[in-house]
């Protein structure tokens, strides 16, 4: 149709790896993704973030032709899906849920088993995909020995297969001990950082996508709330605050009280925790002026806010104050 | 997508089909282990008491032994082989990492065909060759077998054969399920389907039965079968049923959410 021809150009790469305009999938009368505008750069780690059902593997099922959308348009490195989907799939590598393998073959024959689908060169990929992700030594071992951990790098290893510009990892760290969540981690960034690939990653462990990814979206309900850098983010909207460890509470309080630097004060596990009523630049004053008041003053520290804080505030679902405070 | 892809394909459908060791056993058990049953046990009774038992071979054996291999046992092995090729992504749940290689999934459904074929020859032709070898062994004063019979009877079990795994690789892809898929085929084929040939009541209407045409033309039975069919009414029937099955194989696995 020419109105998708206008949007695959190959002459004229597009800067978006996922670009979804008002992407809507209803199942009867329930929405589960709702009228998603997301935009993806290339080269970028991001992440897709949202509690349990919030609708993000629906959302990826969508993107890579698993199931149809009902409404909206999608595009996978600027080709149209699902008008150009074979196009588009050729340089996309994906891990929808959980890998899966025949667990009568070798994690060998599992790649050729691929290879063989994606055409005559992905089966030289094969060996370096396999050494990439640790798997060479163990290759010709049937996968059903392999532990839940060898099928998420079996997994990643099925996807270099396609040498993807784009890799779409569905919550890629379940079943990764510590040591392989942290290489895991090295080798997502190693992806962006030194081959410039795009990987977006849905996952609900925030902690994971605040340290490997650049950029995030939030999804709650089948709605993007928010979307941006991490570091943004994390701080939008956030009060600025500060911990402040003194050698007597209850003057400092009474000190802080007085002032209208401070929008509010109180005391959290021997130390005192402030709002700050004009931004960062401030912290100095309150300093000074405890100081000045004949208090000493032995921690200044920011209140650096995270994405998970960030997370709990604007999902609608999660309303109860103290699952607040606890994150804060 | 070229013919290079396709035939890699195939290959790859193969190799699972080749690594299945569980359903393989099964079906070298069903084509082959049938014939060395019936035959073994035949020598033994006739053995045992000539007088009552005439030699399970030659042309006898023939006959007794292509009923095994083409509509009682073997068929069981082309069950197994085209369900496992037509539902072997979908139940271990690797289809829709095919699926988002951006490959056609008609070409996904088409490699499935020629492999479950090229599993099932092998497997009719070493019980054929069983089947053989019970009838020249154990002839003992039956006629034997002319060459060319043999050669009509080959033909004959690869078409009974290749037929039942060809419509078991579009059920079961149209019912992603392995165990419906050969419930369904075995109940059919070696239930319902003899019970409803012998009713004559029903007339020609027996000739849409996939074993209609497969009695009209089978060698052993020529001049003798249970239904009279014109020529096209068995050409006919026989492509319509894994025409049929295949059809509605692909369209479930062009349509269904992977």
């Amino acid at each position: 149709m020419p109105t998708h021809r206008t949007h695959n150009s190959s002459a004229v790469p597009s800067q978006t790896a996922i670009e979804t305009r008002g992407l809507t999938k209803r199942y009867g009368e329930r929405r589960a993704i709702d009228g998603v505008d997301l935009r993806v750069p290339r080269g970028s780690a991001f992440g897709f973030l949202g509690p349990n059902g919030a609708g993000k593997t629906t959302m990826i099922r969508m993107l890579l032709g698993l199931t149809s959308s009902s409404d909206g348009s999608m595009s996978l490195l600027g080709h149209p899906v699902p008008a150009d989907r074979a196009v588009a799939l050729q340089r996309v590598g994906a891990i929808v849920e959980e890998p899966r393998f025949h667990m009568h073959l070798s994690g060998r024959e599992n790649l050729r088993v691929v290879a063989a689908v994606r055409g005559p060169e992905a089966r030289s990929r094969i060996v370096p995909a396999l050494e990439r992700v640790g798997l060479a030594e163990r290759a010709d071992e049937k996968v059903k020995r392999y532990s839940l951990g060898m099928r998420q790098r079996l997994g990643v290893a099925r996807c270099l297969l396609a040498d993807p510009l784009l890799l779409i990892l569905d919550e890629p760290t379940n079943g990764l001990d510590p040591g392989g969540i942290q290489e895991f981690r090295w080798m997502i960034r190693a992806m962006v950082e030194q081959e410039g690939r795009t990987v977006f990653i849905s996952s609900h462990l925030l902690d994971e996508v605040e340290k490997i990814c650049d950029a995030a979206a939030i999804v709650d309900r089948g709605r993007v709330v928010t979307q941006g850098p991490i570091a943004e983010l994390a701080g939008a909207g956030a009060r600025e605050e500060l911990i402040l460890g003194v050698d007597d509470v209850d003057s400092a309080l009474a000190v802080l009280a007085g002032t209208d630097t401070v929008l509010e004060a109180h005391a959290s596990d021997g130390c005192i925790r402030v709002v700050l009523a004009f931004g960062p630049d401030t912290a100095a004053e309150v300093n000074a002026l405890l100081v000045s008041e004949g208090v000493a003053v032995d921690r200044l520290e920011p209140v650096r806010h995270s994405l998970e804080q960030r997370f709990l505030e604007i999902t609608s679902r999660i309303d109860d104050p103290t699952r607040q405070e606890v994150a804060a | 997508m070229n013919a290079e892809t396709m035939v890699q394909m195939v290959g790859a459908d193969l190799l699972k089909l080749r690594k299945k060791r569980g359903t393989l056993i099964w079906a070298l058990v069903l084509a082959v282990g049938s014939q060395v049953v019936f035959f073994v046990v035949g020598a033994l009774q006739h053995s045992s008491d000539p007088l009552h038992n005439a030699p399970v071979g030659g042309v006898n054996g023939l006959r007794h032994g292509l009923d095994l291999l083409c509509f009682f046992v073997g068929p069981l092995a082309a069950v197994l082989i085209g369900t496992e090729a037509g539902a072997g992504d979908s139940s271990a749940g690797v289809f829709r990492d095919l699926v988002v290689t951006g490959r056609s999934r008609l070409a996904l459904f088409a490699s499935r065909v020629p492999a479950a074929l090229a599993m099932t020859v092998p497997l009719v032709t070493l019980g054929f060759a069983a089947m053989c070898a019970g009838i020249f062994l154990f002839a003992g004063s039956e006629p034997l077998p002319a060459v060319s019979t043999l050669a009509w009877c080959y033909a004959f079990a690869l078409l009974a054969n290749g037929l039942l795994c060809l419509v078991a690789v579009g059920l079961s892809s149209l019912l992603n399920s392995k165990p419906a898929t050969i419930t369904a085929l075995i109940g059919w084929q070696l239930v319902l389907s003899p019970v409803i040939i012998g009713v004559s009541s029903l007339g020609a209407t027996r000739e849409l039965l996939l074993d209609a045409p497969l009695l009209h033309v089978d060698p052993v039975r020529a001049g003798h079968p249970e239904i009279a069919m014109s020529l096209i009414a068995v050409l006919v029937t026989v492509i319509a049923w894994p025409l049929v099955a295949a059809t509605l194989g692909a369209w479930r696995t062009r349509t269904m959410d992977a």
